[in-house]
């Protein structure tokens, strides 16, 4: 790297890491905050979970018959279930007995009962939620009570089915289904539910973590260039025998390793955050990617690479273009707010769609933005389709050269100096 | 004695404000040139264009020769520049910031030392140069940016409003450097001021600009003589009324 470069890179990166917005921001912020969300999520899951190890229902039984009975004994027989009888006269008295006690669902068995099921008449059978908070544990286990009776029920069907059918033991299941999948034109034994929920999972997980990076790479460049306004230092770099180019490159180049250096921190934090919910999907079957010929191969690795760096560095190189803009860093981030979202937004609509499923409006408007190519290319990591994405780091670096053209020339120029957007009058006035 | 600076119908138009209105004047080497006159009276302007930094509406000017706009990248090479109201890098100490500007001119790393050294010892701030820059007080902060844009002796510093703002000890050190270090190492001073008996102090010549225009340029004696003033500021008084 020549020399004026590398002194004005290890300028950048010594500032940046020494502010302690960024620092603090930037790089412990998400090492903290991350995990902490992890944490209190676990914690709640954990309570949750402990809530489901007893589901407290309460049965009251106005039938007395031998059917009624059966529910009472399928209820207290079964793991986790802690039942609780109540004698009453009415529905009325149960419900203030069920208030007054820790139970979330109340199983009445109507006058009748037995004797309905017996004679093939549709008997009634009420499930009371006992509405308390109206939190989650609640709704677990009441959903939970209601999960019950229903086996119960389906027990009573297969019961009576049977006692007709004794000889066709499957009258109940007569078809035995199988879910499987075709991937690049081959038949694998893989459920496809199982196969969509990790690739959302990563179409979920890449377009925040692209938009976190970029979000924190362009406030990064902009304020670079925004304090050296604010603080009237640029005016001496400006007069120093270092080219426009130099400057400008290295102020990019400092600003993509502190963004590297926060983008790490970011990957840190929400590893472990993800982490935090990897015992909830412990009973879900692990896929072999590479078995059923999906597994990345690293061609497509450096391919998602390229294409993040291109993306980075065109939102850098607007970045730069933008701050030149603003009179202070306030400025600079006031700009860049009205920028970013516009050209940040859309590309969401790729986590719940396909492009090709979008109208054709707004997959040239997509396919014009530059952050959304490193997106296309991850999906090419799974579908091996290696031409989209190669057209697209052709097409961002063309984008990025044009962005930094304009840069070098407002470097170059006195418009650096001179040029601003006042927000207020929303019109670019000049010195 | 060669020219360090050649101003020729000068002009410089922001919009519609004429900033520069056919600015002429010569520098000479070795000697400490001042430009002085009200704010808004177009000394930044002026200090900017032959610094690089701002492209002339009109008009023609010279460094050593090297003309500020076809040539600037050559300039550059030649000149310091100390803006008004500069900064320093906030996060940076005053050592890691000398070294930083020292960086873009020196030869070599024993060059770089011995530039830190010189500008450390004209700043006179001492170990302080080991805290950052944040901590630092005005007159501190324009103490190191002062020996900054001397420590390269460069063959033209220019310098806009090197006191500003300054109590008097921070203001009489300032001045003391920029005296001697003209004097020691042959470095040609523009500097501009609306402080006309600091001027007075220091400049070998002296211009009296408004509006754009200088209205009398010559040495501070010479301009007392000439308009029977006790001092710069009465010379100033007299010829902008006439103006």
């Amino acid at each position: 790297m020549p020399r004026p470069l590398l002194n004005i890179v290890t300028k950048e990166v010594k500032e940046m890491m020494r502010d302690p917005r960024i620092l603090l921001g930037m790089v412990l912020a998400p090492l903290i905050i991350f995990p902490l969300m992890g944490f209190a999520l676990r914690t709640s899951t954990e309570a949750m979970q402990e809530s489901l190890r007893t589901v407290p229902i309460a049965i009251a039984d106005f039938d007395h018959g031998a059917v009624a009975r059966n529910l009472t004994d399928f209820l207290k027989s079964m793991p986790n279930v802690k039942t609780e009888v109540i004698e009453a006269q009415s529905i009325d008295e149960v419900a203030v007995v069920a208030q007054a006690s820790n139970v979330t669902s109340v199983v009445i068995i109507p006058e009748g009962f037995s004797s309905n099921v017996t004679a093939g008449v549709k008997a009634a059978l009420k499930v009371y939620g006992v509405f308390r908070s109206g939190g989650i544990g609640e709704s677990l286990t009441f959903s939970a009570a209601q999960s019950l009776v229903e086996l119960f029920r389906q027990n009573l069907i297969s019961e009576t089915v049977q006692t007709r059918f004794p000889e066709n033991q499957n009258v109940l299941d007569p078809l035995a289904i199988s879910q499987e999948s075709i991937i690049k034109g081959r038949p694998v034994d893989v459920n496809p539910s199982a196969l969509y929920s990790f690739t959302q999972a990563q179409s979920f997980s890449l377009p925040l973590a692209l938009f976190m990076l970029i979000i924190l790479a362009m406030q990064l460049a902009s304020t670079s260039v925004a304090t050296e306004k604010e603080e009237k230092t640029l005016e001496t770099l400006m007069s120093l025998p270092l080219s426009r180019f130099t400057l400008l490159i290295g102020k990019l180049a400092g600003s993509t390793l502190v963004a590297a250096i926060g983008a790490v921190a970011t990957i840190f934090g929400v590893v472990y955050y993800m982490g935090s919910f990897a015992f909830g999907t412990t009973t879900q079957p692990s896929i072999d990617l590479a078995a059923i010929g999906i597994a990345p191969s690293l061609l497509s690795y450096a391919i998602l690479g390229v294409s993040v760096f291109v993306a980075l560095l065109s939102a850098l190189a607007l970045a730069v273009v933008i701050s030149v803009f603003a009179e202070d860093v306030r400025g600079a981030q006031s700009l860049l707010g009205f920028v970013y979202m516009p050209l940040l937004i859309p590309m969401f609509a790729l986590m719940f769609t396909d492009l090709n499923a979008l109208p054709f409006g707004f997959q040239i408007l997509l396919l014009a933005l530059p952050f959304t190519h490193p997106m296309l290319a991850a999906r090419a990591t799974i579908t091996g389709d290696y031409l989209t994405p190669v057209l697209g780091i052709g097409y961002v670096a063309i984008f990025t050269l044009v962005i930094l053209y304009i840069a070098a020339r407002l470097f170059a120029t006195e418009k650096i100096l001179t040029a601003k957007i006042r927000l207020g009058r929303k019109k670019i006035k000049e010195e | 004695m060669s020219v360090a600076i050649e101003s020729v119908d000068l002009v410089k138009v922001f919009g519609n404000i004429k900033a520069l209105d056919n600015l002429t004047f010569r520098v000479n080497e070795g000697g400490i040139y001042g430009l002085i006159g009200p704010n808004g009276a177009g000394k930044t302007t002026t200090l900017r264009i032959i610094s690089t930094l701002i492209l002339p509406s009109k008009g023609l000017v010279r460094v050593f020769g090297h003309d500020v706009v076809h040539e600037a990248a050559e300039v550059r090479k030649l000149i310091t520049y100390l803006p008004e109201e500069a900064g320093a890098y906030k996060n940076l100490s005053g050592y890691e910031y000398l070294q930083f500007m020292g960086g873009f001119s020196s030869r070599d790393t024993a060059d770089l030392r011995k530039m830190v050294e010189d500008a450390a010892r004209i700043s006179g701030l001492g170990d302080r140069l080991k805290d950052r820059v944040k901590g630092y007080s005005k007159g501190m902060k324009r103490r190191l940016l002062v020996a900054r844009a001397l420590m390269n002796k460069p063959k033209l510093a220019i310098l806009d409003e090197p006191t500003s703002g300054l109590d008097v000890l921070h203001a009489y050190h300032v001045r003391e450097i920029i005296k001697q270090y003209a004097k020691e190492h042959n470095v040609t001073i523009l500097l501009s001021s609306h402080n006309m008996l600091e001027v007075e102090q220091i400049c070998d010549q002296v211009a009296l600009v408004n509006k754009g225009k200088i209205i009398v340029e010559g040495t501070p004696s010479e301009l007392k003589s000439k308009h029977k003033a006790a001092n710069l500021e009465e010379v100033f008084v007299e010829v902008a009324g006439l103006a």
